[in-house]
């Protein structure tokens, strides 16, 4: 009996084992673990820790300063959307008004880290139409103010707008993955019981 | 408890789905929220913006009194070949010394207020005045004939797109900056 008992708590424990590993393998070695993980490898978990709040950080810096002039210069923002000939007339001045305060918000909720998994997916959707914005003007070959930060006539649409807006996505990509991947520790959590 | 690795995948699809949902009114939530901040503000403020604003060309290129300000290629060839109006270049010097219509003065919108009063010195309040830059979009000359049309100049008239067209048809031009009234 004892050892029918002992036989099977090593059957099980290797199967823990064997999955958790899978998991880990199959999971961003960057992304940050929390849970039992966390005494299995503290070095990994402090460098992911630290990339998680310093994505979080400074993705919410750009869009809290990205938001400011917007804010600041409504009418001024609504012809610069007006240029990029993408949005219909009757939608222009509702943009101007909605997404400088869109970012704002989001910007705010990276800092604190609330409503995380919302701010995440809407920072992307953001972020891909901006690019797609940007790379479709080009090609058009539009001489148009960005209107990214400022307000001013002087920053035009050109190559390295769209270079800057992609690293801000790649941060807000590895936010996602490791919001919505946060999900694996909890699953340890409970194999552990 | 017993683990599988159906059991693993089955509980992560549904906590993803959780999230996913999770993010989707969270989503919803920030819009309806940023829209109510935006209005409010936009309420408040001294020179709000029209919800829904008119941006037909029509509209854009309109005086506060509703008078429309842009000037057709051949009206201006026209006036052109009367020599009865004078044509000013919004665009950067750089540009207009690269090359411009042909008697046209220069008077960057960027540096308007340095170059105004040189520029203008000769210019009677009622001579007919015809603003031009570069693109569709450019809005320079389009802010230069309601700054002229402020500082008393009754007669202006706004030529979109005016240096691409003029260069299409093949009117006269020049370059340099021996017509641009400023060193």
């Amino acid at each position: 009996m004892e050892r029918r008992r002992s036989s099977h708590r090593i059957r099980q424990f290797d199967c823990r084992t064997r999955l958790i590993r899978l998991i880990r393998i199959e999971y961003f070695q960057w992304s940050p673990l929390v849970g039992p993980t966390e005494k299995m490898d503290k070095k990994r978990t402090h460098l992911s820790r630290f990339l998680y709040y310093g994505a979080r950080w400074i993705l919410g810096g750009v869009f809290i300063y990205a938001s400011y002039d917007k804010i600041l210069h409504p009418a001024a923002f609504s012809k610069i959307i007006y240029n990029y000939q993408i949005l219909p007339d009757g939608l222009i001045n509702l943009t101007a008004l909605v997404l400088p305060m869109l970012e704002l918000i989001m910007g705010i909720f990276f800092w604190v880290g609330f409503w995380m998994p919302g701010s995440v997916m809407l920072s992307n959707i953001l972020l891909v139409s901006y690019i797609g914005a940007l790379i479709l003007n080009l090609a058009r070959g539009l001489d148009i103010n960005c209107g990214c930060f400022s307000m001013s006539s002087g920053s035009s649409i050109n190559v390295e707008t769209i270079l800057w807006d992609a690293a801000f996505l790649s941060l807000s990509v590895y936010l996602t993955v490791a919001v919505f991947g946060s999900e694996n520790s909890r699953v340890l959590k409970q194999i552990h019981g | 408890m017993r683990i599988s690795y159906a059991w693993i995948f089955n509980k992560r699809f549904k906590m993803l789905k959780q999230k996913c949902l999770q993010a989707i009114w969270q989503c919803s939530a920030l819009i309806v929220l940023a829209s109510l901040l935006a209005f409010s503000i936009n309420y408040l403020r001294n020179e709000r913006l029209h919800l829904f604003g008119n941006w037909a060309p029509e509209a854009r290129l309109m005086d506060s009194s509703g008078k429309r300000l842009d000037i057709s290629l051949p009206e201006a060839k026209k006036l052109f070949l009367q020599q009865s109006v004078v044509f000013i270049d919004a665009r950067p010097q750089d540009d207009y010394e690269k090359g411009h219509i042909k008697r046209a003065l220069c008077l960057p919108w960027n540096e308007v207020d340095r170059n105004f009063m040189e520029v203008t010195e000769d210019i009677s309040p009622d001579t007919p005045i015809i603003t031009y830059c570069d693109g569709e979009t450019c809005e320079l000359s389009h802010n230069l004939a309601i700054f002229l049309l402020d500082m008393g100049f009754s007669n202006v008239r706004i030529l979109k797109n005016g240096w691409a067209l003029w260069k299409e048809e093949d009117l006269p031009i020049e370059s340099g900056s021996s017509t641009a009234g400023q060193g």
